[in-house]
């Protein structure tokens, strides 16, 4: 497979494939026959006479009577659009009704169909690859080619705010199923030629669209032909979301860290895309991926851009806090209660001997099972029916809240930090990242409960060591942290003012580093009256 | 894949095979005060005050509130050296003494004075759990055992009682010193200052102490109370100061950070007090003759605490007079002190230090017979500089017809 | 050798921890009691020397690493010679950083947990660094760096908040002359940490801009330098002289003595982090240049192979290298300084330096 480029600008493009790649599914490609029977016959057969697969057959011209049937697949097609500029203008045109049979292709392909983009058909992988793609083929008697329009439409959803990353202050636009909304919302952003888009198609049974967006000249070349290879090797049968491409294009996937970032908002994307970075559109899923992802960009949320560079940074170093919190707390309250009695103040130590005078489990055993109660809880809550969610809750409180507590099985030490823990997992702006913070908070807990501080700082440095091992797209995961670098720090746990940020990161930028001009800070006169 | 589950197998058997350290919180006794004692035939006695969680931590845990329990119990045992002591109370707790949250270590006075502290210090400071911050007094009167076991009222934990008493007497009147077993290491090791540790008396029917009635009473019969100051020597204490002789050491030593002192005013005795609020010491050391000669230079701020004589402090005149006073008082005060100290022949004003800062040789020269032969004879200049910033909320006293 | 780039600015973070490694938590130079900043000042100064002589000596053959090189200084069968011992010597101290490292967690907070546990898991954490590459350890040292100074910083805010520093400790300078200062500079203060970075002559092949490399490493040498003096005059004005001379680890001690508002007290863990992460940087350099000096002169091109193998033998050298910490110090003491560190760190290089001159000029003259 090869990519085709295009620009966006045009309004409307197809996906015409090219022919090459059809070299793998031979048994589709044969060529069409000129009886207008023997074609309408392969495609029901080949259909296996689908409800959806409407054939429409008109007559064309007066005298020679020529047959011709509109082939289009229900629900993936505007049917108003083929109503009124295809078929009407088949039967209607007067041109074509004088017409004589043998040039009458070229006619309706120029003269007839009042509608935007127009290719030919020639064989039968072409012809459904067209049909599927929401176009309608118009196949005439005694051609052994068909025309195809671009009849795209249908019932998709409208763009709405994405649920799963609200912002207070932005844009309300979220991505939808369709990629070209998806490719347009963003174009619409950028209005630029140098954004370019490329097409690929994935999966062999479900042939999904894939298009690769990025700015030429900023982002990397090796990185842009790196995911096209990438996505060249792969070969199965279906992709039904971002999530399959992901497992199937990064760089390690013995990590529970996500090295390809994801977002449902355009702005997002733009950002991304203004960076350097590549953006990857897979049809049918509102979640856009972006390489190359380094280890900070999960820490950033939409909102730390459009609030005040204070105000954003003081929140990134919450959610710092807020991630180590969710690593370690749970790991520190076993390894300080069973290890280090030492380190904790005197009168709290007390009350800690206290509540955990009677308390029939190991602190260890009754911190996992706490967590993976609370993990029991939260998963039920994701996926109960919303109605049902509040009963979790009540359940959720009143059992592990408050009975487990008088009953004396856990402590309320316990209940505490398991609830701390639970929220900070909630508060880190990508789930993703949160998750794997999860699962890594019970290695910690067993390390904590064996070695106790001693393990604890171990597992941190494997983790460091395996951060820092990670690459996404051949950038270091850790960047600009480590290995540092200036022009991209601003950007990480703290963010400057948009006036400091001159450059552009240069680990993802090619070359054209410059972001803005100079002296961007604001200077307005010191007479603040104005006059 | 064979790879990844040889290591989690391993790892998991690793972390299985640990836990060596681990102790949870139930199986530890925890430990807020150690008292020291020589029982005579060469042998220590300590006492252990263990403290009683569910008793301390009152009400909302499971345990009910713990006004019915004592918040501390002591045990105790008896052996020739500090770990077979310790190791020896296991026979009686059923749980691992555990030190890292000992914040007191009580000594008997016999024990201070025959054996010293060098070598009951030794066994705690070897041991990584014990802190060298832990406070260390000396108990007069009693042993350190009944010392140990006596119960206060307002802080639950006697040892808390204990602490507090002398962080609170340390800032607030200045007779005491908070002494912790790190500063008492640190000069026991160095000649030419020797360390003061404060002494601590049980007042009252000692065996009434032990029991909770004496905290359910608004005066309790037995009461923990701070008496003065023990001199050391070589570890070893040879005697005690007391009132103006440790306040004005401790006036020396620079650790003086709240106090006040009476006034004579016009022939009235303790007319006015005034109260210091501030207050800074510089002791410099100057070679006349081959010999050391030590200036003090004390200045301080303060108030007018009390006034019992018709007097308008806010006459800057007047307050010139008493700042004169005032400072006549502290040298006095001071003067004493120094005195007192080389009549004892113990440097613990850390005069020999300061020589050996200034002049090496002098020292090495000294440093022998320090203590008994050119300590007492050193030549002290004291000056005491007060100034009273402000007088408290009033100017005058209320009798003050005739103000001056 | 492998296919690595570092830059200065990671070279300079390697350094600096290295240097502070263990010195950090050891009574260094205490032998010259309250003078011991000066020790450590000379000692500095030694290191730099020495970081000069390795530093020219390494920009004769800017993209070679010693064993490499030293075949061709010295033959092929001396050279190899030389190159082993250096293994030996890389290896031997990586097993004794261990060991102190290990001895230390045991003494001070894992007392019933056998000393190969403990050795073990930091091995581990160790050899999964260096499988994983000379880049990954220079990242994970830049991280570590950040909060090696944090904790420092808030360590040292802690102690001067606390009220504990009296400096009049320090007090009087050069007691007894400068004879027991000079005497622990050369007997301790310029090998340990200084005299250690002859290490890095493994390393400085992946810094590409020599400039900047030579810049990096004389500020990690000032840098850890200062550090060090500062940390060990704090001790002193802690603890006093006596009391830092007579314990293990002093920074610990004054550590245990930070007391605020009853909350802020007993940070052992504070020492504990950066214990573990100076040990981690340190035994990692040690053992990742062990395994690469292996690598080269066994001509194995997959140096991850050797790892593992490698590894276990440094567990076993820590282990049974002294039957207990007082002959473990002892050795340290009065052993491998004279017959170790003395040797390879100062005295074959400089002979190194001369022969590389020596050869150096005379192809130069040739090429005239």
């Amino acid at each position: 497979m090869t990519f085709k480029l295009r620009k966006l600008s045009k309004a409307r493009t197809t996906s015409s494939k090219s022919n090459e790649d059809e070299g793998a599914k031979t048994e589709k490609n044969e060529p069409l026959s000129d009886s207008l029977a023997q074609n309408v016959e392969a495609v029901k057969q080949k259909t296996g006479n689908s409800a959806d697969i409407s054939i429409r057959e008109i007559t064309l011209n007066d005298q020679a009577h020529t047959k011709a049937a509109v082939v289009f697949v229900e629900g993936i097609v505007d049917q108003q659009a083929i109503d009124d500029f295809l078929i009407h203008s088949l039967i209607n045109d007067d041109d074509l009704k004088k017409n004589p049979a043998d040039n009458i292709l070229e006619t309706i392909a120029e003269k007839v169909v009042a509608l935007g983009e127009l290719t030919r058909v020639h064989n039968h992988s072409e012809l459904f690859q067209a049909l599927f793609n929401g176009e309608t083929v118009v196949l005439i008697e005694g051609f052994s080619e068909g025309v195809s329009t671009d009849t795209k439409g249908g019932e998709s959803r409208s763009v709405d705010e994405p649920p799963t990353e609200i912002s207070l202050r932005g844009p309300r636009e979220g991505f939808t199923e369709s990629i070209r909304t998806n490719t347009s919302l963003v174009r619409r952003r950028i209005k630029n030629e140098k954004l370019w888009v490329k097409s690929i198609t994935l999966g062999k049974v479900t042939n999904t669209d894939v298009e690769i967006m990025y700015i030429d000249g900023l982002a990397e070349s090796d990185i842009v032909q790196e995911v096209e290879n990438r996505l060249n090797r792969i070969n199965t049968d279906s992709i039904l979301e971002s999530g399959y491409i992901e497992e199937l294009i990064e760089d390690q996937t013995a990590t529970t860290f996500p090295t390809i970032a994801h977002s449902e908002r355009p702005d997002v994307v733009t950002g991304n895309l203004l960076e350097g970075k590549i953006a990857i559109f897979i049809d049918g899923t509102p979640f856009v991926l972006m390489v190359p992802a380094v280890f900070v960009q999960f820490f950033q949320s939409v909102d730390d851009y459009y609030s005040r560079f204070d105000i954003a940074t003081s929140i990134r170093l919450l959610r710092i806090i807020i991630f180590i919190t969710s690593l370690f707390a749970p790991a520190v309250y076993v390894a300080a209660t069973t290890f280090h009695q030492e380190m904790i103040p005197t009168q709290l130590l007390i009350v800690l001997a206290a509540q955990r005078e009677a308390a029939p489990l190991p602190a260890v055993v009754e911190a996992i099972l706490m967590e993976i109660i609370f993990e029991v809880l939260r998963e039920a809550g994701v996926r109960m029916p919303k109605a049902v969610g509040q009963t979790i809750s009540i359940v959720g409180a009143l059992v592990i809240g408050q009975a487990a507590v008088q009953a004396g099985i856990v402590s309320p030490a316990m209940v505490i930090v398991v609830a701390v823990t639970a929220i900070a997992s909630f508060a880190t702006p990508s789930y993703n990242i949160a998750i794997a913070a999860r699962l890594i908070r019970f290695v910690n807990m067993i390390a904590a409960a064996t070695f106790g501080f001693y393990g604890i700082i171990l597992t941190f440095i494997v983790l460091l060591i395996h951060l820092c091992s990670l690459r996404s797209f051949g950038v270091p995961y850790m960047a600009p942290l480590a290995p540092f670098d200036a022009s991209g720090a601003g950007d990480t746990i703290i963010r400057m003012p948009w006036w400091k940020v001159k450059k552009r990161p240069a680990l993802t930028v090619d070359g054209n580093v410059m972001r803005q001009g100079d002296n961007q800070k604001p200077s307005p006169p010191t007479d603040r009256t104005m006059k | 894949m064979k790879r990844v589950t040889t290591w989690i197998s391993g790892l998991l058997l690793l972390f299985l095979a640990g836990c060596w350290s681990s102790q949870e919180l139930p199986d530890l006794a925890l430990i807020s005060a150690v008292g020291m004692d020589a029982t005579g035939d060469g042998q220590y006695a300590a006492t252990f005050q263990v403290i009683n969680p569910g008793n301390v931590a009152g009400e909302g845990t499971l345990s009910r509130g713990g006004s019915e329990s004592p918040p501390v119990t002591t045990y105790s045992s008896t052996g020739p050296t500090m770990t077979e002591v310790n190791r020896r109370v296991s026979e009686k707790v059923s749980r691992r003494p555990y030190y890292a949250h000992t914040n007191l270590l009580v000594v008997g006075e016999q024990l201070a004075r025959e054996e010293g502290l060098e070598k009951v210090f030794d066994a705690f400071e070897r041991d990584p759990e014990f802190r060298t911050t832990t406070r260390v007094i000396i108990a007069e009167g009693t042993t350190a055992g009944e010392f140990v076991t006596a119960l206060t009222s307002l802080d639950k934990i006697p040892a808390n009682k204990v602490i507090k008493t002398l962080e609170t007497t340390e800032s607030f009147w200045g007779e005491h010193k908070d002494t912790n077993m790190r500063e008492v290491l640190k000069h026991v090791g160095q000649s030419g200052h020797e360390p003061l540790v404060s002494i601590f008396t049980l007042h009252g029917d000692e065996e009434k102490g032990k029991k909770i009635d004496n905290i359910q009473t608004t005066s309790p019969e037995a009461r923990l109370e701070a008496t003065g100051m023990a001199v050391m020597q070589d570890g070893k204490m040879i005697d005690r100061i007391s009132n103006e002789a440790s306040r004005g050491a401790l006036w020396v030593l620079d650790d003086i950070q709240k106090t006040a002192v009476s006034l004579d005013w016009k022939g009235q005795k303790d007319a006015l007090v005034f109260q210091i609020v501030r207050n800074k010491t510089d002791v410099s050391v100057r070679i006349q003759d081959n010999l050391p000669v030590f200036d003090i230079q004390v200045s301080t701020e303060g108030e007018v605490g009390e006034a019992h004589v018709p007097i308008n402090v806010s006459n800057p005149f007047l307050s010139g007079t008493v700042e004169k006073k005032s400072g006549e008082e502290i040298k006095k005060i001071i003067e004493q002190a120094v005195a007192k100290a080389q009549e004892l022949q113990t440097d613990y004003l850390g005069f020999g230090e300061l020589l050996h800062r200034k002049d090496p040789k002098l020292w090495r020269k000294l440093e022998k017979t320090w203590n008994e032969d050119h300590f007492p004879t050193v030549e002290v200049n004291v000056n005491a500089d007060a100034y009273i910033r402000r007088s408290g909320l009033r100017n005058e006293p209320t009798f003050s017809e005739d103000v001056e | 050798m492998e296919k690595a780039n570092i830059y200065a600015g990671q070279l300079f973070v390697l350094m600096f921890i290295f240097e502070l490694g263990s010195a950090l938590l050891i009574p260094l130079g205490i032998e010259a009691k309250q003078d011991v900043w000066l020790a450590i000042f000379f000692g500095m100064l030694g290191g730099l020397l020495l970081f000069f002589v390795h530093l020219r000596l390494h920009l004769y053959y800017p993209d070679k690493t010693p064993p490499e090189f030293v075949k061709e200084l010295l033959g092929k069968f001396f050279g190899t010679v030389v190159a082993c011992i250096y293994t030996v010597y890389f290896l031997y101290i990586a097993a004794r950083v261990l060991r102190d490292f290990g001895e230390m967690l045991v003494t001070f907070a894992y007392n019933e947990t056998p000393l190969f546990i403990v050795n073990a898991l930091f091995l581990l954490t160790v050899v999964y660094g260096v499988y994983k590459g000379i880049e990954v350890i220079a990242r994970t040292g830049e991280l570590l760096f950040v909060i090696l100074y944090a904790l420092a910083i808030a360590g040292f805010v802690l102690v001067v908040v606390s009220g504990l520093i009296d400096f009049s400790y320090l007090q009087p300078v050069l007691e007894d002359g400068f004879k027991p200062v000079l005497q622990t500079v050369f007997t301790e203060t310029w090998y340990v940490p200084f005299g250690e970075i002859i290490v890095f002559t493994m390393i400085y092949p992946y810094v590409k801009n020599k400039k900047a490399m030579k810049k990096a490493g004389i500020i990690a040498i000032l840098l850890s330098g200062v550090n060090l003096i500062v940390t060990m005059s704090i001790n002193i004005a802690v603890l006093g002289v006596e009391l830092t001379a007579r314990t293990q680890f002093p920074l610990l001690n004054t550590i245990h003595s930070i007391q605020i508002a009853e909350f802020l007290e007993r940070l052992d863990v504070f020492f504990m982090i950066a214990l573990i992460i100076g040990g981690f940087i340190k035994i990692s350099l040690f053992f990742y240049a062990g395994v690469i000096s292996v690598s080269v002169i066994c001509n194995v091109k997959n140096k991850s192979k050797l790892v593992y193998p490698i590894g276990i033998v440094v567990l076993f050298i820590s282990l049974t290298q002294a039957s207990s910490y007082a002959e473990h110090m002892y050795e340290g003491i009065t052993i491998v300084p004279l017959y170790m560190h003395l040797p390879l760190q100062v005295i074959v290089p400089v002979f190194l330096l001369i022969v590389a001159f020596i050869k150096n000029r005379h192809k130069k003259e040739q090429s005239l």
